[in-house]
Order: C-alpha cells, then structure tokens, then sequence
C-alpha cells in the first residue's frame, strides 16, 4: 500500500513540474506572438504558423511528463 | 478505485477477434476496427466530393477544392517549388489523422468503444516511422544519394552520431506528442463520461475530441513539412 501511495506521489510531482514549466513557455510566446501580431498586423499569418509550432514543441514536455504518469500508475 | 479500473480497461486496446495465417495466431484488436471504420469514413466522403466532376465546381467540388488548395498552398509556403511532390502524402496523413482523433466523438455505439485508434502507440509510431522514411526519401531525391550522405557529416563528422540521433528522436517525438495529446483528452473525456454523462460533455467534446484532434493531426504535418524543406534544401 505505501509503495503505490509513492508511486501517485511521484506521477503527481512529475505532472505537476512539466505543467508549471510548459504553462509558462506557451504563455510567454503567446504574449509575445500577440505584441508582435499588434505590431505588425501583416505578419500575423507568419507568427500565427511559428507561435503554433513553438507551442506544440513546449507542450511536448507536457505530454512526456503525462505519457511518464501513466506508465508509472497503470503498468505494474 | 472503481473509476481507476474503468479508465484503464478503456486505454488498453483489447482483442476483438483473432485468426491463424501459416500456423501464426494473429490478434485484430479494436485500433485495427477503429481504423478501417476511419478508411471507411474517407473513401465515402472522397468518392461522394469528387463524384460527376466539373470545370466550374459546384458545392460539393469546392469543399474538396478548398482542402486541397490549402494543403498544397501551406506546404508551398514551406517547401518551395519542390512542394508538389509532397502535397499527395501530408494531405493523407493530415486527414487521416485528423478523422482518426476525432472519431471518439461516435462514441455511442454500447459495449464496442468506437475509440481513437492513435490512442495506441502502435499506429502514432507507424505513422512517425513513416514521416523519417519520407523525410530521408526527400533528401535522396533531390540532393542525390552522395549529397544526403554528406548532409550527414556537414558542416565536420563529429556531428555524425548526433544527426543519427535526432532521427531517432524525431520519431520519437512525433509520436509520443501525438499519442500523448490523443490519450490525455480520451482520458479527460472519459472520466467526464463517468461523472456526469449528461449535457457537460457536449460541449467539452467540441473542443478535446474536434478541435485538439484536428490541432494535433496539423501539428504533425507541419512539423513533418518542417523537416522535409530542411531535408531538400
């Protein structure tokens, strides 16, 4: 019983640090792509394609730390 | 614990049925269903959009038209000319994927789970597999066999392993990104279901099944693009 407490512990704190950091990532680059989009409105078809991929490469992260919870709570 | 147990039945892929080719026990679990119900799904929507074609589109034409026009025009935008050779298969990839995320939302048939089949890791690294052969296809056909060798001890050969290692991990990221996006919103989806299946999920479905699944059916794409213009360049 204690080894599975620690194990949803460990899912828990391995969730929890890659959401803080993909949290911040994607909204620095947001902030940046709407500055940016403001400031030069004709280019916001490029930033929109750019903000999207820098998006999905730090949700990456995100979605590792997810795959890395479900394998440590559902394969024994 | 009786909704833990739930969820993991639902993630695993189960065997539907199995048959025996020279003497090997071969399992069709529900991904292989789920897929061919996806292949089904396409050729009934191409062959109805492109049935009795004409100069001047009608309704149905200009939707298939429109699909059409914006693969080859995103991946013009990337690639450059070379780009013609390349629309065929990211269009494919881009729609079945697409409708392959998004097929949790027939969800409704009880007792067989109409699931997403990329929610198994096993078709999302197919896929990415198949993204790094096209990727290395693209670089023999337009630099040459010697060329895309070279590429690989460009600018010195100590880079060597490390350009052997970013294929490895481009198939990799491919596919856990895509697997893990699929399967993190199966899982939010499913526990809505068991919490409170009515009303709520109507609207959450729009967003966890249409439009991530179609988010990261793109996403894919364009990464794979990306990796392309870098091979041909």
């Amino acid at each position: 019983m204690a080894t599975e407490a620690i194990i949803a512990i460990a899912a828990c704190i391995a969730v929890l640090g890659t959401g803080i950091g993909a949290a911040i990532g994607i909204g620095r680059a947001t902030s940046k792509a709407v500055e940016s989009a403001a400031r030069q409105p004709e280019a916001a078809g490029n930033i929109l394609k750019i903000l999207v991929l820098g998006a999905s490469l730090v949700e990456a992260t995100a979605v590792y730390a997810l795959v890395v919870a479900l394998i440590l709570l559902l394969i024994r | 614990m009786h909704i833990g147990e739930e969820l993991a039945q639902s993630i695993q892929p189960y065997e539907v049925f199995s048959f025996n080719l020279f003497g090997l026990r071969i399992p069709v679990t529900d991904t292989v269903i789920n897929m061919w119900i996806v292949m089904a799904i396409l050729i009934i929507i191409s062959v109805i959009l492109t049935r009795k074609m004409e100069l001047i589109p009608g309704n149905k034409q200009n939707l298939a038209e429109l699909f059409v026009e914006f693969i080859s025009d995103f991946t013009k935008d990337i690639i450059g000319h070379n780009a013609k050779y390349f629309v065929p298969y990211l269009g494919t990839v881009f729609l079945f994927l697409a409708f392959a995320n998004a097929l949790s939302l027939l969800n409704v048939v009880p007792n067989f789970g109409i699931r997403p089949p990329t929610r198994d890791i096993n078709v999302t690294f197919s896929v990415a597999l198949m993204s790094v052969i096209v990727v290395a296809y693209a670089g023999i056909r337009f630099k040459k066999f010697s060329g895309w060798l070279r590429s690989y001890i460009e600018p010195m050969p100590l880079v060597l392993p490390m350009k052997i290692i970013e294929n490895v991990i481009r198939m990799l990221s491919l596919s856990f990104r895509l697997f893990g996006n699929v399967l993190g919103a199966f899982i939010i989806m499913e526990i809505i279901y068991i919490l409170m299946p009515i009303a709520l999920p109507a609207g959450l479905s729009i967003y966890f099944d249409l439009f991530d699944g179609i988010l990261q059916a793109f996403i894919f794409i364009f990464l794979t693009t990306i990796y392309i213009s870098e091979a041909v360049e």
